[in-house]
């Protein structure tokens, strides 16, 4: 919820799922690729990590962002969600300006904007 | 002869504080203009109307999250997730989503002081008291906004057994 908010208030348009089996199957019904993923980790039915994992091995996602968002702050969580392709990590609690900073080195967010 | 022996770390006090006000400062209050206040001896108990949020955390440490506000201090926890100003139309949904990721996010933050590997449960949202499980090791407890709140971790126990040679087991 912090995070869809904090989303559309930087201009993205916000589509949430309940878990990685979700999501992907509300992917899938996209009539475009998302330009961004904000994933946590600890889901049921399909974690965060095997929901990275799932979007790395299909060809139709390869331009989309991951950028995971979790209270799981052990070093060998992060070097695996980034082994899996995440392209980011933020670990909770965060600030909306760590959120919005992260956005603007991936160059999705430009002055507290979407680009 | 059986005696219980605490083989791992267990948060103290003063970490599952300095916890506590990290989530106020990032969510609750982050302008600085309602801050935990803590005071444990004013604090009345889970009442039968508030609002819980338990995480186990599991693995080389066993034990719970719990995480407790009153129905109105709940609603405005879920109000400053959402960015709103007022409070009173927060429906039961958001208010135990909000609720369940304060309660997330603490136990996550718990879970980082444990010996590891750990696991952390999804949260449960429920109305009414802790469910007895004993074992608190430590809490923090008073008033937000004038409104009582608990943040408490209980430890399962692990019980050791010592044999008349002196050799343990578990």
């Amino acid at each position: 919820m912090i995070l869809a908010r904090i989303a559309r208030q930087l201009g993205f348009d916000v589509v949430e799922a309940g878990n990685g089996r979700e999501a992907l199957d509300r992917l899938a019904e996209l009539d475009s690729v998302p330009e961004l993923a904000l994933i946590d980790w600890n889901m049921p039915e399909m974690n965060g990590l095997e929901f990275v994992a799932a979007v790395r091995r299909d060809a139709r996602y390869k331009a989309m962002t991951l950028m995971m968002v979790t209270t799981e702050s052990e070093q060998s969580q992060i070097v695996r969600a980034l082994a899996a392709g995440a392209h980011e990590y933020v670990i909770k609690p965060f600030t909306p300006d760590a959120i919005v900073e992260k956005l603007a080195l991936l160059g999705l967010v430009k002055n507290g904007v979407k680009v | 002869m059986t005696e219980r022996a605490q083989v791992r770390h267990t948060p103290n006090t003063e970490e599952l504080l300095s916890i506590a006000e990290m989530v106020w400062a990032s969510y609750l209050d982050p302008a600085g203009d309602h801050p935990l206040v803590v005071d444990a001896d004013t604090w009345p108990g889970v009442a039968a109307t508030d609002v819980v949020a338990t995480v186990a955390i599991s693995g080389a440490w066993d034990g719970r999250v719990l995480l407790s506000f009153t129905p109105l201090a709940a609603k405005r926890a879920a109000a400053a997730l959402l960015g709103l100003e007022d409070a009173q139309d927060m429906g039961d949904a958001d208010v135990a989503d909000a609720v369940g990721e304060l309660a997330n996010i603490i136990g996550g933050s718990v879970k980082s002081l444990m010996s590891q590997p750990t696991v952390l449960s999804l949260p449960a949202v429920h109305t009414g008291p802790f469910p007895d499980m004993g074992g608190e090791v430590c809490r923090v407890s008073g008033t937000w906004r004038g409104e009582a709140v608990c943040v408490a971790v209980h430890e399962v126990a692990a019980y050791v057994g010592v044999s008349r040679t002196g050799e343990t087991s578990q």
